[in-house]
């Protein structure tokens, strides 16, 4: 009875996780290489950006709404931090900063969805283009140059993304530590439960005394954090800044958590989902790379099998839903 | 060659884990109103829903105008026999005209264009067998009433040519006129030949409409028989399958001092100008009819709606409210009217739900809000005892469960914390006669504790039994004070249909 229900719970999640094994076996057989002691710690550590967004798109999700700024953002960020550090900002300094310009989108977009009730959709497309050009006129239109190799600037790129415990490179670690917080947020704390309820049941929620404009400007500032830190991934890992950084990163971000199990109507889904949606993600992008798929082809496979899984999902969960009524 | 419009005998219905339906018989005449009668959750619906072929019976036997069906039932083939459904929430497309919904899925096409002219004509002409003149068939149907736009499904049935058709709680969000016009269309219909299942939980209007009665229990039939062969205690006996001999139990408790006063309060154009007090150990009951303000009346007062003017005052204070989360926190809740809207997150467990508006007692001293679980366990717990939920575990979904079950985790997530003012809109709307009387217990059982009871209810046998003094709203505007003790139902209904501004 007891495991029942602990089946019936995770059910999505558990096939998602399931989906990374059989994908691992696949491009096992496939090349000999992929799970190698050089391929697979890459390959992990790829997983983080996805990771990142996907808990940030994530949470959103289960508020009912959608974050469609992530992508932005994470330029913004990955082109902030680079452009400061170029001029001579310390890089502590330039982090604190470049924080606080992306912690401010999620604040706006709290505003925009939470008070004034736009549809997410159009708030944060607003939004979305808007850190788009944040993003491109920082540095007056250029990418930045490297940001150098002083001891900050070294100790930075180490932190998010070329520095190893053993096996482990340090970017896996510092998104495994903002997975946990998060997932401890969402399952033992009252804004936790407060995400839920919203997107479950918005007027019911606000009627048993949920805050419901705090509790979405949370979600999205939840976003914009995760956002912010896969811009600094991905600036450790160019050494510079990129105006195209994190291009369809929203859409990534809606992938990793609907593969993992997260409904985008809202209510339901759970974050240890969101590590086996990003990396269903990074193992075909990797996986495919390494066999040689061309990239226009890889595109497609890709977009085939996200649509698959969200739909074989869609289906087991209809099949117990009429099962399931009296 | 059968006398019976349709027969069903033997119908057997297993949902995992559920036997829904077992061994459930069910004979309806052409001409006739049955009564379909029986707590939530005795398979009524289920029974029904076999009926229009949106499920499959496991077993048993279906027999349509002489004809018996083989194999299982589609909800086409069904259509194809004339049977139709009114459900008790109207799938309606808000946004579509009356007359587009009519023909909704069965278009009329000139030329390869929607022949829109004859389908208002054949529109307007269905309304008018139905005795409704008056209604444009280009109206948007989310601008109807909801009793207009059940007529507009009732139009819609007959057009499909049904010879059968069942209604599931049709009264339930009607207003009195409302209901007394579809009543006259249910015998127009009966008139015409039609076969009419009507389930219902208000059993004190059966008497106008119903000639049959079939009585389940537990997905079991119980009985059947002519309507006038039974009296009201012995229907209730049969759906329960015990006497319940006190349905409103009322106890006396002394009137102690005022706790909630409620000053020249204005919200919109619904709630002008309400005055109102709640005193310790008494139930004040809110009657009317439906639409007269008193369910804005409170949300006005609980923060969920804004306030024009007004002051609320609680023990002696006056209190600033202007969101609901302001009105728990200070001691005033409401178990909303809607639950599947308002009243429940029917995705999340019913743990999750009775926390929800607890979660800062729950939280209290914890790190960073966090939950503890032991608090949290004990509440759940005290609830689900202290009103009989029944439910396979507190981790499954809200929503899955019946709707008397579903009233109670939304009244058990009030009772978690201590209020003042408990504020009940139509709190046994759409249920069993068992859950009604365990909540009419918690009532009189929060009355005792001193807590002030406010109960919002559009039954009036129900306000008139457990109230101990009833205010009478019409048009936003209090126009009656009555004791229930020596009232009567026609003195509150000349209170409630005080139209206008010489009420005063």
């Amino acid at each position: 009875m007891k495991k029942n229900s602990f089946v019936s719970k995770y059910a999505s999640v558990l096939t998602a996780f399931g989906g990374v094994i059989i994908l691992m076996i696949i491009f096992t057989i496939m090349n000999k290489n992929f799970i190698s002691g050089s391929n697979l710690p890459k390959l992990i550590r790829s997983i983080c950006p996805y990771l990142l967004v996907g808990i940030g798109q994530g949470i959103v999700c289960i508020t009912g709404n959608i974050d469609l700024s992530i992508g932005s953002v994470l330029g913004m960020s990955a082109m902030i931090s680079a452009t400061l550090i170029c001029n001579g900002v310390n890089v502590i300094l330039a982090v604190i900063i470049d924080l606080i310009a992306c912690l401010a989108v999620g604040c706006v977009n709290g505003v925009l969805v939470g008070k004034f009730k736009l549809p997410p959709f159009i708030g944060t497309l607003g939004t979305m283009t808007i850190c788009r050009g944040l993003a491109e006129i920082v540095n007056g239109n250029y990418n930045t140059g490297d940001i150098g190799n002083g001891k900050l600037q070294t100790g930075f790129r180490d932190l998010f993304y070329y520095g190893k415990v053993g096996p482990v490179y340090f970017g896996v670690i510092v998104a495994l530590i903002v997975w946990f917080c998060f997932n401890y947020m969402m399952n033992y704390t009252r804004t936790g439960r407060h995400i839920y309820a919203i997107g479950s049941n918005v007027d019911a929620a606000r009627l048993s005394g949920v805050n419901v404009f705090k509790t979405t400007t949370v979600a999205y500032l939840v976003s914009a954090f995760c956002s912010f830190m896969a811009g600094l991934v991905t600036m450790a890992a160019a050494g510079m800044g990129s105006m195209q950084a994190g291009l369809s990163y929203e859409m990534y971000g809606v992938a990793a958590a609907v593969i993992g199990g997260i409904s985008t109507l809202g209510g339901s889904g759970y974050l240890i989902g969101v590590i086996a949606g990003a990396s269903v993600w990074a193992i075909l992008q990797n996986g495919l790379t390494l066999a040689n798929v061309p990239v226009a082809m890889r595109n497609i496979i890709i977009g085939l099998i996200v649509v698959a899984c969200v739909l074989i999902d869609i289906m087991r969960r209809s099949g117990i839903k009429i099962g399931g009524k009296k | 060659m059968s006398e019976y419009a349709v027969t069903m005998e033997h119908i057997t219905k297993t949902f995992p884990g559920v036997k829904a339906l077992d061994d459930v018989q069910l004979h309806l005449r052409s001409g006739e109103v049955m009564a379909l009668l029986g707590e939530n959750g005795a398979g009524k619906s289920t029974l029904m829903k076999i009926l229009s072929g949106v499920y499959t019976r496991d077993s048993g036997d279906i027999t349509v105008f002489g004809k018996k069906i083989e194999g299982d039932l589609n909800t086409k083939q069904a259509q194809d026999l004339g049977i139709a459904i009114i459900h008790q929430e109207l799938n309606m497309c808000q946004h579509l005209t009356v007359a587009n919904n009519m023909f909704l899925g069965r278009e009329l096409v000139k030329n390869g264009r929607l022949d829109t002219k004859e389908m208002n004509r054949q529109a307007v002409e269905q309304l008018a067998k139905l005795g409704i003149h008056d209604l444009d068939p280009d109206a948007k149907v989310g601008d109807l009433t909801v009793g207009r736009q059940q007529m507009v499904e009732i139009a819609k049935a007959l057009l499909i040519n049904a010879k059968i058709l069942v209604m599931d709680e049709p009264s339930s969000a009607l207003s009195n006129a409302e209901i007394t016009e579809m009543f006259r269309i249910v015998r127009e219909l009966r008139a015409m030949g039609t076969a009419i299942v009507y389930i219902s939980h208000r059993l004190q209007e059966l008497h106008h409409i119903v000639d049959a009665v079939t009585i389940m229990r537990d997905g079991k039939y119980i009985t059947e028989g002519r309507f006038e062969d039974f009296t009201m205690e012995q229907i209730i006996a049969n759906m329960v399958g015990r006497e319940i001999t006190n349905q409103f139990p009322r106890d006396k408790v002394e009137k102690g001092k005022e706790i909630l006063e409620v000053r020249h309060l204005n919200a919109g154009r619904m709630v002008r100008d309400v005055s109102f007090e709640v005193y310790e150990g008494e139930v004040l009951g809110f009657s009317g009819l439906v639409g007269a303000g008193r369910t804005e009346t409170m949300r006005a007062v609980f923060g969920a709606d804004a306030k024009d003017s007004g002051e609320i005052v609680l023990d002696g204070k006056t209190l600033v409210i202007k969101s609901p989360e302001d009105a728990i926190r200070q001691g005033i809740v409401l178990a909303p009217e809607d639950r599947k809207r308002e009243g429940l997150c029917t995705k999340l467990s019913i743990r999750n739900n009775i926390a929800l508006p607890n979660l800062d007692i729950i939280c209290k001293g914890g790190f960073l809000g966090t939950i503890n679980r032991k608090v949290e366990d004990d509440m759940v717990e005290k609830g689900k005892n202290s009103l009989t939920i029944k439910m396979a575990g507190p981790e499954i979904e809200a929503g899955s469960l019946s709707g008397g079950n579903q009233q109670k985790v939304v009244v058990a997530k009030w009772l978690a914390r201590q209020s003042r003012v408990i504020i009940f809109d139509e709190p046994t709307r759409g249920i069993d006669v068992a859950a009604k009387v365990e909540i009419y217990e918690i009532i009189n059982e929060l009355k005792k504790e001193g807590v002030g009871v406010v109960i919002v209810s559009s039954e009036m046998p129900e306000v008139m039994g457990i109230s101990d003094r009833i205010l009478v709203m019409c048009n936003g505007r209090v126009t009656g004070e009555v004791d229930p003790r020596n009232t009567t139902e026609e003195e509150i209904m000349t209170y409630a249909t005080q139209f206008g501004d010489n009420a005063e």
